[in-house]
């Protein structure tokens, strides 16, 4: 009886175990293997400067770099994607907000530890934040990059991401190529026109020469299709946006054009009783200024007009000095402890009076940015012949990033629901640098790829939902607050590389 | 002796709290109940007929207590966000819902019940940084009803039987939510309540005009449970004062039930069992949750869950005096849309597969011992209502759900 008992319990559980063991279909993601159409990601690196890195508020860390555009697409594709993470808040000097009303920022002191330095091969994700073009064919680590060798400032990220004291394996484009890629990304010379255009046309005073571009790029390139030649791997280059189209630039001369607390039409008129040739907001000029006669510097002019259309840009770093304007004030030279240059006298109203000029290096005037628009026209027409002569994909990356600021005046660039602009800091486009973007930001990036490379390749890699992409920004503790602009502590940007 | 007994087992019950299911009906009262696949309405021969069908404590004799315990262990699984294929776990929890029922038979014509059960619930946890992070973390619902009841059989072949419903429930609903699209950082929100009183009435027919036929029906009303409580919100001081905090109120209404079964004894042994479950779940339309302070914005979420039912299916074999054995099925029509889903309550058309023993292993001592498998259908979601993000990004993917429950029943008659 028992024995009976027994069996049908057995019996009846095992029922019970078979039933209990096939509830599991398999799910395919849409795309396999990496492969789609004739564009294969199994092996995919992705070559570039800081904004390939996923570089965002004055740094790299991992919440961020996770949705660099390279991590993205590999992410769509389904592959691996090693890139040399950083924990949060990153390598040191993360802005964070410290107060919304007014917007403040602050570094954040801390700094992050590196999460796959013992990677034993060459990262997928090659952005080098503070890559020039030369360095991609020539910089192996810190100290001959072209920052090293032509301005004496070594740039740690090259020993950070190539690590060939260890790997041993070259420039970017030689590790990248090491890898065996069978799809590559390339997107370089951002920086070649950003470090003038940033420094307000100091440092450097030029950017890198159409011609010199043409030669490193065309380096590149044949190196590219020298390999693509011989292994049919696919390659996509990206374009260099406008520098004009950068919050960076955008911010802070409509801010000043538009604030109540300045009467620009009485500031005009004591301008022109004391028998200026021209009115608004007077900033010492080193190229194409007017030379008053009386002093032994240039000054250039700009009326809120042309601040408030950015014909003239005022770069964010001088927002600190911003609410000064009007005021008998030297804390520019204190700050920067600068010697008051001959001829500026600091109990003039800073920024009105040519005495006292805004600072030079805060100041984009429309010659510095024809210069800055006219290099980047070079490169872009440089990257457009060689990429249709080797065949490789191109993004307009130029062409998006004019149509998200263009939307600014529109209403935004409206994405599944999520209105994004590249206003700073609110526009969620751009990370608290103003130059880096996103994450959000790398989403559409990504999808700038994507779109190319279904087109080119045949493939249908499904587009990255940008609104499932969290922000990117964080916040530092609060403190109290004061009133006015953007409030930007001088040395914030101390830091920043682009 | 007995007191103490008795004593005990009201502490256990008390003591177990925050107990559910993958599903927010837990129709897990009684070892035999789920072992014959919860096809009890028209048998309802032990003392958790206060819950099945009442009106079968007149078919009862003397005292009876029940001390009924289950061990449930749901799991569910998703996978998505389409069109990804990340596989996410809900958190494994472990639940004890355990029942005390005692029944007195009067006299011939009248008997009276009491039952302390716990009918709805349901927990789900997810990890605090999942996609659906701003739908579902932790989801907790117990509810707990207190009931009195009281069965009358006018003739030797029917009774019928009204009962009471007192219920006390709490909730907690723990997610986060989005600051704005420009934060990386969440705020993070813990809702949490309860309501001491509520309640419902019950009834209950039982017709056996032969003695191998016997047909049962009940009808369990509505609860509406209106829960007071509080809201906690964790959020990077720079929005403080911005997000949603405070006393709260919500309310929610479990759904009424009518059950409809059929038992046969086919032969002297082997009795069959089959009956059809009706529940409104339509009451279920809006998880609602109302701010005190007016400058919050009251939280809506649609469920719009529908009626739905259950089929259900059981058989008793004896096989001597003192043991018998049991098995029954069941099938759980979803009641909600797929495009309504919402994670924290990961609900399918789900079948039940149920084997039981139950042994009189002394002369007032029954122990009956069951095991549950409930297997939900693979779910797969493509055009979810749910949003998940601050723009319009629809929560889809497969959903795969599945749990174990073991009873242990024990039945001591004075």
């Amino acid at each position: 009886m028992k024995i009976k008992i027994g069996l049908l319990t057995i019996i009846l559980f095992s029922a019970l175990f078979v039933i209990s063991c096939d509830d599991f279909t398999e799910i395919d993601p849409p795309i396999q293997n990496g492969v789609s159409g004739s564009a294969n990601f199994s092996r995919f690196v992705s070559i570039g400067n800081s904004i390939t890195a996923g570089y965002q508020s004055g740094t790299i860390y991992e919440s961020g770099q996770i949705y660099a555009y390279g991590n993205l697409i590999a992410k769509q594709v389904g592959v691996e994607f090693q890139a040399p993470y950083v924990s949060d808040p990153g390598l040191g000097g993360r802005m964070e907000v410290l107060s919304l009303s007014p917007f403040t920022l602050k570094n954040n002191s801390s700094s992050g530890s590196l999460l796959n330095s013992g990677y034993p091969a060459p990262y997928n994700n090659l952005g080098v934040p503070g890559a020039l073009i030369y360095d991609v064919l020539f910089a192996t680590n810190s100290t001959n990059c072209a920052s090293a060798v032509f301005a004496s400032t070594p740039n740690p990220y090259f020993d950070i991401i190539l690590r060939n004291s260890v790997l041993n394996k070259g420039t970017q484009l030689q590790q990248a190529l090491s890898l065996a890629p069978t799809f590559i990304t390339l997107w370089i010379g951002n920086n070649d026109v950003l470090g003038y255009a940033t420094s307000g046309a100091i440092s450097p005073s030029s950017p890198t020469s159409a011609t010199q571009f043409g030669q490193l790029f065309g380096g590149i390139a044949q190196g590219l299709s020298q390999y693509t030649s011989q292994t049919g791997a696919k390659v996509v280059v990206a374009n260099i946006p406008n520098v004009s189209a950068i919050p960076f630039f955008t911010t802070v001369g409509p801010a000043l054009a538009t604030n109540p607390l300045i009467a620009w039409w009485q500031v005009a008129l004591s301008q022109q009783a004391s028998g200026l040739p021209a009115t608004g907001l007077i900033y010492m000029s080193h190229e194409g200024g007017t030379n008053l006669g009386t002093l032994p510097y240039q000054v250039g002019f700009a009326d809120s007009v042309s601040l408030r259309n950015t014909t003239t840009l005022v770069t964010l770093l001088g927002s600190s000095y911003a609410p000064l304007l009007g005021q008998q004030t030297g804390k520019y030279y204190r700050d920067n402890n600068l010697t008051i240059p001959l001829g500026v006298d600091t109990t003039k109203p800073f920024g009105f009076h040519p005495q006292n000029p805004f600072p030079d290096r805060y100041i984009l005037d429309p010659n510095e940015i024809t210069t800055a628009n006219n290099a980047v026209t070079a490169y872009n027409s440089t990257i457009a012949g060689l990429t249709t002569n080797f065949n490789f994909g191109l993004v307009d990356m130029n062409t998006k990033f004019n149509q998200l600021r263009v939307a600014d005046f529109t209403g935004g660039t409206v994405i599944n629901g999520i209105t994004f602009r590249t206003t700073y800091p609110t526009g969620g486009l751009f990370s608290l640098d103003a130059v880096h973007p996103s994450s959000q930001a790398h989403g559409i990036i990504a999808n700038e790829f994507i779109t190319v490379i279904n087109a080119k390749y045949g493939a249908k890699i499904p587009l990255v939902d940008v609104a499932a992409i969290p922000g990117s920004i964080y916040f530092a503790g609060k403190i109290g607050y004061q009133n006015g602009y953007p409030i930007i502590p001088d040395n914030v940007f101390n830091h920043l590389l682009f | 002796m007995k007191s103490r007994l008795v004593l005990l087992l009201v502490l256990l019950t008390l003591i177990t709290t925050n107990l559910f299911a993958g599903g927010f009906q837990l129709n897990i009262r009684g070892a035999k109940a789920v072992a014959m696949g919860g096809a009890f309405t028209a048998i309802a021969d032990d003392p958790s007929a206060v819950y099945w069908n009442a009106a079968g404590l007149s078919f009862l004799k003397g005292t009876n207590i029940m001390f009924s315990t289950h061990l449930v262990a749901p799991q569910t699984k998703f996978r998505g966000v389409s069109p990804y294929v990340d596989q996410y776990r809900s958190e494994n929890r472990v639940f004890f819902p355990t029942h005390l029922f005692v029944s007195h038979t009067l006299n011939d014509k009248w008997a009276i019940g009491l039952g302390f059960t716990q009918p709805f619930g349901l927990g789900t946890t997810w990890d605090e940084n999942w996609p659906g992070k701003y739908l579902a973390i932790e989801t907790g619902l117990t509810t707990y009803v207190l009931s009195p009841v009281v069965s009358f059989r006018p003739i030797e072949t029917l009774s019928i039987s009204a009962g009471f419903l007192y219920g006390f429930a709490n909730v907690k609903i723990t997610r986060k939510s989005p600051l704005s699209s420009l934060f990386a950082e969440d705020a993070f929100v813990e809702l949490e309540g309860n309501d001491n009183f509520a309640y419902g009435f019950n009834a209950g027919l039982m017709f056996k005009p032969v003695p191998v036929l016997s047909i049962g029906a009940t009808y369990s009303s509505e609860i509406e449970y209106e829960f007071e409580g509080t809201a906690t919100t964790i959020a990077p001081s720079q929005f403080s004062s911005q997000v949603p905090s405070g006393n709260i109120t919500a309310t929610l209404t479990t759904p009424q039930n009518i059950a409809a079964g059929i038992a046969v004894d086919v032969t002297k042994d082997l009795k069959l069992s089959a009956e059809y479950q009706y529940i409104g779940w339509s009451s279920y339309d809006t998880l609602a949750v109302d701010f005190e302070n007016e400058a919050f914005i009251d939280i809506a979420s649609p469920r719009l869950y529908n009626n739905s039912y259950i089929i259900r299916f059981g058989a008793y074999y004896r096989l001597n005096e003192q043991v018998g054995l049991m098995g029954g099925f069941y099938f759980d029509n979803m009641p909600v849309d797929p495009e309504n889903l919402n994670p924290s309550l990961a609900d399918s058309d789900r079948m039940g597969f149920s084997a039981g023993i139950d042994a009189q292993l002394f002369e007032k001592l029954k122990i009956v011992g069951s095991y549950l498998f409930i297997s939900a259908e693979e779910l797969t979601v493509d055009n979810s209502n749910q949003i998940y993000t601050l723009g319009g990004s629809k929560f889809n993917g497969t959903y795969n759900s599945i749990a174990n429950i073991f009873s242990l029943s024990f039945i001591y008659s004075l």
